[in-house]
């Protein structure tokens, strides 16, 4: 994926944490998805269709889950139930939603948000691209946002070979988001 | 005062309650459905003062509703709840006859301003 398209996913985090939660979200690092990329507890996927496919996906340690319930629906609780679920999948919409502004150009529409519950579990992204995943803590806890867009140019041979490229664009330090 | 509120997220329907609730508007007075679809059969057999629903949900989506609302009731106030996304197409709900929309995210003080205009100061 074009490191580009990256960069409206990381504003709409920081907006929606913002805004909805009253917390700022500070960037860890960024880097191409790997197997060993952190995926937390709860994890919400949003698909994204239209000139580019593809998904976004949050996702937010137990500590940030339930301070984001908290916060929101106004009760303490310790186990992810169903309004932890509903709350950090409506997160996620809002992030997709925002993001959605700055890529008018491939026209998305967004699918409603799945949660997964728990670490062991894999997220398949289109096999043209490899996602972004970037890594944010907060005071409540790590989270991670992860993009992947599947364009036209991505399905190219030679945007295939910019992989290096973008390896080292991520290597850079991170901007302030 | 009779308040119907439309989202597909218990998250938002639940935010939106207790803003309302800090405005005088106790649970009872506030029903709730999912989609555009549960809403229509709600607004069809009770009397609303108020509708605040969402854009993009299941079903029947938020304008959608709306349309159908206006064929019903020209005059309940209705709120669309959109997307930063969604908002070039306000013209569209606009041109449907919406009362007023709020764009999420949004922080709670937004909100209570955006529901203070609304609920009669009477029921605060």
């Amino acid at each position: 994926m074009d490191v580009r398209y990256i960069n409206p996913f990381i504003q709409a985090a920081c907006q929606v944490f913002h805004t909805m939660l009253g917390t700022r979200i500070r960037r860890k690092s960024l880097l191409l998805k790997q197997s060993d990329c952190p995926t937390y507890d709860v994890t919400a996927v949003v698909g994204l269709s239209g000139e580019a496919t593809g998904s976004v996906v949050l996702s937010v340690s137990r500590p940030v889950a339930f301070r984001v319930v908290e916060i929101l629906l106004g009760y303490e609780t310790t186990e992810i139930n169903a309004d932890v679920a509903d709350a950090v999948g409506e997160l996620a919409n809002m992030i997709a939603g925002a993001a959605k502004t700055q890529l008018q150009n491939f026209q998305l529409s967004l699918g409603l948000p799945n949660v997964v519950v728990g670490r062991n579990h894999s997220l398949f992204f289109p096999t043209t691209v490899r996602p972004i995943c970037v890594v944010f803590e907060c005071d409540w806890g790590p989270l991670a946002i992860e993009a992947g867009l599947a364009t036209s140019q991505t399905e190219s041979p030679s945007c295939r070979e910019d992989a290096s490229q973008q390896e080292a664009a991520l290597a850079s330090p991170p901007v302030k988001s | 005062m009779k308040v119907l509120l439309v989202d597909d997220s218990g998250t938002m329907r639940t935010i939106q309650k207790r803003m309302f609730a800090k405005l005088g508007v106790p649970d009872e007075a506030i029903s709730e459905a999912a989609d555009g679809q549960q809403a229509l059969q709600l607004f069809e057999s009770n009397h609303f003062d108020l509708v605040l629903t969402d854009w993009n949900m299941p079903n029947m989506d938020g304008l959608t509703l709306l349309k159908e609302i206006r064929k019903r009731n020209e005059k309940v106030p209705v709120i669309m709840i959109t997307t930063e996304a969604e908002r070039a197409r306000v013209v569209s709900a606009i041109s449907a006859g919406v009362s007023d929309y709020l764009v999420k995210p949004f922080s709670p003080d937004a909100l209570e301003a955006k529901l203070r205009r609304w609920v009669p100061a009477g029921v605060m």
